[in-house]
């Protein structure tokens, strides 16, 4: 089941979109082209995360990882946009974006995530104590 | 809690479609800008070359675009601030195309001398910063800038007084000829005057005369001065040129007589 959602996500995050920034990089590839090496470290990040969150799955190790998933990806986002101020140089002009706002929305689903997986632990805790409780008998 | 989670678990999914959807049309969008720019066109009035570049952008992205600054800054190779113009489009709607002008206007009055003698007589290579600024879908502030470097042809290059000849006019006064010559490196046309005043060792004016010129762009002037000179001149010691034309006000230029 691992390897089936690994392969999955492998296709929907890596060959996809890498099939857009190849054609993209025919436009311009002084820019596409910086932004392979980014995608391929998504990419791993994110299977790594998705094969061991399946592979520990049913313990509380699956949501260790999905929190450990939302935090890394947190940094990743905002490394991967220069903290908001993207400054590349293409064929002699300097383009600078400002994505903060950009920045603020991918930060925002992550910390919905984050939330989730938070509380999915404390429900999975919640549940393994309520089901380790004496059952009461019947008088 | 099971409910909360899952009340989570949609938030995640709309978000992500939201984020991919905008990012998508965003990008695609982006390619359906188009930019023209028009042929430089110059003028020139009290004091001021100013040059004029017509551009259009055309959206028909799916976006609005507000805000959009050109701006233009020009400096010599000393870092001089010549000019800085702006011009500012508040909105380009999605489906609608612009026409505007940017214009760069180089003042003369308001230059120093130091930089003003060095762009009247001598070619250089002006220092211009272009860039474009905008606010793209309304949250996304973009710049596009580029520095380059552009020729500037001196309106008076090359200016020289030959040779002064003296001849005999009647029994008081003496005929001097002075060889005057320029080019005219710009690419606006001079038209208006040249005074010259003839200085004796003494430091008096012996003799002027005032000259009319008309030359057109990238295009060379020579003439001949002919002044009248009293004989109890002393001899001569320099000329002094003022020129007033329709951009510029300059003088006096000192040049010494051989």
């Amino acid at each position: 089941m691992a390897v089936v959602k690994g392969v999955l996500w492998f296709v929907f995050l890596y060959v996809v979109p890498m099939f857009i920034v190849s054609s993209l990089s025919e436009f311009a590839p002084e820019i596409f082209s910086s932004y392979e090496n980014l995608l391929l470290l998504f990419v791993a990040i994110i299977l790594f995360f998705v094969v061991a969150s399946e592979l520990t799955s049913g313990t509380i190790f699956q949501h260790a990882f999905n929190i450990g998933k939302a935090l890394i990806l947190m940094i990743f986002i905002v490394v991967a946009l220069e903290g908001g101020i993207v400054a590349l140089d293409f064929q002699g002009f300097q383009l600078v974006a400002d994505l903060r706002i950009y920045l603020a929305m991918l930060l925002t689903i992550d910390l919905v995530g984050l939330a989730k997986s938070v509380l999915q632990a404390i429900n999975f805790l919640s549940e393994k104590a309520e089901s380790q409780l004496p059952t009461p008998s019947p008088r | 809690m099971r409910q909360a989670i899952r009340a989570l678990g949609w938030a995640i999914y709309i978000l992500w479609l939201v984020i991919i959807v905008f990012t998508v049309t965003a990008v695609y969008s982006a390619f359906q800008l188009g930019l023209d720019f028009g042929d430089w066109q110059t003028s020139t009035s009290e004091g001021t070359v100013t040059l004029t570049l017509p551009f259009s952008v055309e959206n028909n992205g799916f976006y609005d675009i507000y805000d959009l600054n050109v701006t233009t800054i020009v400096r010599e190779n000393n870092e001089q601030l010549l000019s800085s113009s702006s011009t500012v489009v508040p909105l380009i709607s999605s489906g609608n195309k612009i026409n505007a002008t940017h214009n760069i206007s180089i003042s003369f009055e308001n230059m120093t001398s130091a930089s003003l003698s060095r762009l009247l007589f001598y070619d250089a290579d002006l220092d211009m910063e272009m860039s474009f600024a905008l606010r793209y879908a309304g949250v996304i502030p973009l710049k596009i800038g580029r520095n380059f470097t552009a020729p500037w042809g001196a309106p008076l290059g090359n200016l020289t007084i030959g040779n002064v000849a003296v001849n005999q006019y009647n029994s008081t006064h003496v005929r001097t000829t002075l060889p005057f010559s320029f080019e005219n490196h710009s690419f606006f046309s001079l038209n208006g005057t040249v005074r010259t005043e003839i200085m004796n060792t003494l430091g008096q004016q012996v003799g002027g005369t005032t000259t009319l010129i008309n030359v057109p762009p990238q295009t060379g002037y020579s003439t001949q001065f002919m002044v009248l000179i009293p004989l109890s001149g002393s001899g001569f010691k320099e000329a002094r040129l003022y020129f007033d034309t329709s951009v510029f006000s300059y003088g006096p230029v000192v040049m010494p007589l051989g």
